[in-house]
This record gives C-alpha cells, structure tokens and sequence, in this order.
C-alpha cells in the first residue's frame, strides 16, 4: 500500500518529471500561456499516462522483450488518438488551440520513461498510481506556469480580467514575454530553483 | 510458451493492432458523427459575431433564433452572380479548399494580400433583417492561414463587423485581432472611397487620427503585431477587389436598391 502512495505521491516533488527529470518541456511551453490550454493538456496527459501505465503493467508478463517498445508505443499512441478525437468532438474550440500539441503527447518522453521503467516491472495498482502522480507532477508545473504566464501576459486567470490591461483601456501592462514560448524556460528554471532550495537533497 | 518464441511475438502483436485499431476507429467514428456538428456551431456563432450580433447574444437571445434571420446562399466569385451549382446547406468549406478543381489561381497583379488561390464558389449569408451580407475572407497571417467572416451592410461599402474563426497568431499580440477593441473598429468603417476604389487600411499602431479626412477608412493596428495588423489590411483589400467580392457586391448592391 504505501508502495503505491510513493508511486503517487514522489513525482509530485521529490521526482517531478518536469522539474526533476526536465522531461516533456516541448508541451510546457507550447501550451501554457493560458490556465485554460494548460488544463485541458494536463487532464489529457494524466489519462493518457494513467491508463497506459495501467495497460502496459496488466500485460507485462506477456510483452515480448524484443518488440516491447513497439508495444508500448502502440498502447500510448491509441490512447493519445482517443483522447484527441474526443476533444476535437466534444470541445472543438479547445482542441484548436491546442492543435497538434494533443497528438504529440505520443512523444512525450514522460509517457515512455514511465512505461518502461515502471509499468514494465510493476502490478497494475501500482502502475495506474505511478502514472497519475507523474501526470499530476506535470500537471503541476503546468498550471503554475500556465498562472504565471496568463496573469502577467494577458492580465487574466482562466480568461477573466484580474490586471485590466492597458489594450482593453485598462491600466496593466502587459508583459509581451510572457506569452512568448521561451517565458516558459525562465520560468521552468524558477521553478527548479526553488524546489532544489526548498529541498536540498535534490540536488545533483 | 514462451515470451520470445518468434509464435508469441506474432501472436502478442497481432493481437495488440487489433484491440488498438478497433479503439482507434470507434473513436474516429464518434468524432467524425460531431463534426458537422461542431462546424455549423462554429460558422453560426461567427457570421452572428461579423454580422453585429454579440450584443444580442451577450444579453442573452438565442444564436439559432438569430441565424433564423439569416439565408445562406452560393455566389460564383468569378461571375459575382448567385448559383445553383452548389447544395449550400451541404456546401463544405474544408473540402473545397483540399479541392483543386474548385480552387482559382489568384494573379500576381492581383494578389495584394499573397493568397495564391481562393475557391471559386462562396457561401454567403444574406441577413434580411438588418439589411446586409456576412462574407467568408481568408488570408496568411504571420503563422499560418487567417480565416474569418466580415459582415457588409447592403450599400455594399459599410462594415458591420469582422470575425476570425482560425488563426495561429502570436497570443496577446497578432491574436488580439479578436479582442473586442480591435473588432470594434471595424463597425461602420467604410471599404470604398467616394472614386470607388479601396480605402480600408489598417494602420500601425498609435498612428491613427480620428480627425483625419480618411478616419472612416483607418484602423488602427495592434501594439507589438504590426504585421499582422497590415496582413489583416491586405486581405480584407484583396477581397473587396475585383478579383474578390467587388462584382458580387456590385451586383448585390444594385438589387437591394
């Protein structure tokens, strides 16, 4: 049992897979320069890897060794499939801004790292924790990204007006950076900066 | 059995592609039965946004009501005259564009706004209501294409509104073209001169002069997006051109009166 709570709660801090393992980034800059993108991509990745770590664990006895990486793919790739047409039939407008960044959560090393260094030797509860605290961990850093940029970008959280800027009349000035792509890195870097602080043990 | 016996592999394989490409194409089923859908959602809620509509829609009136106002109707762009040609209640924009044989190479001479091509047939939306006509316009923006509808009172020269449905625009700075402050300026600007040749412009930022003898045909830009700015400017000129809507609009205008 508290196997399965590490497995949900280490990737939260002490293992996040952004800001630890500084995998999946091409998704963290691409997307969060709203809570609303950042969010739905978040919800998306958390089922994805859940659900392929559930899978991958439940026929891990019976994946041969010399075509497992095809078979996870295969795995991770239908289910990031289902999840892209379900947006793009149930939130149409949410899916075209997210455009590709939803299929290329195929690529998204974090799905794969878990699969094979998880999944692969794991029970299925086991798996499915591991997979949804990764997903939460890269949730996480999304969303606190996603808050940094949109507030200090566009003045709004979840397209409400909290700082009125200055091209709606108001008096805020946007910060023009922050809704570039490579905010995201600084701000990664903050974020990596504080958690290394805050827990020293992290670092290298 | 075991795991690595070349039998399992096969057998393991097979059986995986078949549970995945069952998954994959019930999902592509449910998606494609929303897709019509979601695409007349989409076109209904931004004909109402060009047509002038918001603040009905903000106050709460139904946008099926509101496009009730409104009849959809075929134009050949070529010729400026209404067809028949086309089903317009089947009429797809997508599949037309993917469609070689319905597309028209645009002229150089022509192409102010670098389109290369547009389609040959339009779907228009004729709101009797108000008195004008909701237009589908395209164009590059600084990404990718822009694409939007512009509403046109029946003088065939005022603007009712301007609405992007897809764009890959800069967030908060060329995707400020759907803020309501830039869209606002669009409302009551005039497209022709008194000569009746092009005038609409869109300016850089800060450099437009409400006093100025050409206000009615300026607006102004987006801070930090001045090319997108000029790119929304030359689109919207190429298709009040000749080669654009212009023999539509003079047809249409000469019937409304």
């Amino acid at each position: 049992m508290s196997k399965a709570k590490d497995a949900l709660m280490d990737p939260l801090f002490n293992n996040n897979p952004i800001a630890l393992q500084i995998l999946g980034i091409c998704s963290a800059l691409a997307v969060t320069n709203k809570m609303s993108t950042a969010l739905t991509m978040s919800i998306a990745v958390i089922l994805v890897i859940s659900c392929s770590n559930a899978a991958i664990s439940a026929i891990r006895n019976h994946i041969p060794n010399s075509v497992r990486i095809i078979v996870q793919m295969t795995i991770i790739a239908t289910l990031v499939i289902i999840v892209d047409q379900m947006l793009k039939a149930y939130a149409y407008e949410m899916s075209k801004q997210l455009s590709v960044y939803v299929g290329l959560i195929i690529t998204n090393c974090i799905i794969m790292g878990r699969a094979e260094a998880y999944a692969t030797k794991n029970p299925v509860y086991e798996s499915l924790m591991d997979g949804i605290g990764n997903g939460l961990g890269y949730a996480l850093i999304l969303l606190i990204v996603g808050f940094i940029r949109e507030l200090f970008g566009s003045g709004s959280f979840f397209g409400l007006t909290i700082l009125n800027p200055t091209n709606n009349d108001g008096w805020y000035v946007t910060n023009g950076l922050m809704l570039l792509a490579p905010s995201a890195f600084f701000l990664i870097g903050f974020i990596i900066w504080a958690l290394r602080t805050w827990k020293p043990e992290l670092q290298e | 059995m075991s795991n690595d016996s070349i039998l399992k592999t096969f057998l393991v394989v097979f059986l995986l592609c078949l549970v995945c490409s069952v998954l994959v194409c019930m999902a592509a089923l449910v998606r494609i039965d929303r897709e019509a859908y979601n695409q007349l959602l989409e076109t209904r809620s931004t004909v109402l946004a060009a047509g002038g509509y918001e603040e009905q829609l903000a106050e709460g009136a139904s946008e099926e009501e509101l496009f009730s106002n409104f009849e959809m109707k075929m134009v050949n762009i070529n010729t400026g005259e209404f067809t028949d040609e086309i089903n317009a209640e089947e009429f797809n924009p997508k599949d037309v564009r993917d469609n070689p044989d319905m597309m028209v190479e645009i002229p150089v001479a022509s192409d102010v706004a670098d389109i290369k091509e547009r389609p040959k047939f339009a779907r228009v939306f004729i709101d009797n209501s108000k008195g004008q006509v909701v237009l589908p316009i395209n164009g590059p923006g600084m990404w990718g294409m822009m694409y939007a509808y512009i509403g046109v009172q029946n003088d065939g020269n005022t603007v009712t509104g301007l609405k992007f449905y897809q764009h890959s625009e800069t967030p908060g700075l060329g995707a400020e073209i759907q803020s309501a402050k830039f869209r606002k300026q669009w409302e009551g600007k005039k497209l022709y001169n008194d000569s009746g040749s092009i005038a609409i412009d869109v300016v850089k930022n800060g450099k437009f002069d409400p006093s100025a003898a050409d206000a009615q045909h300026t607006i102004d830009g987006l801070a930090g997006a001045t090319i997108t700015g000029d790119l929304v400017g030359d689109l919207v000129k190429y298709w009040f051109s000749d080669h654009g809507y212009g023999k539509f609009l003079a047809n249409y205008t000469k019937s409304k009166e």
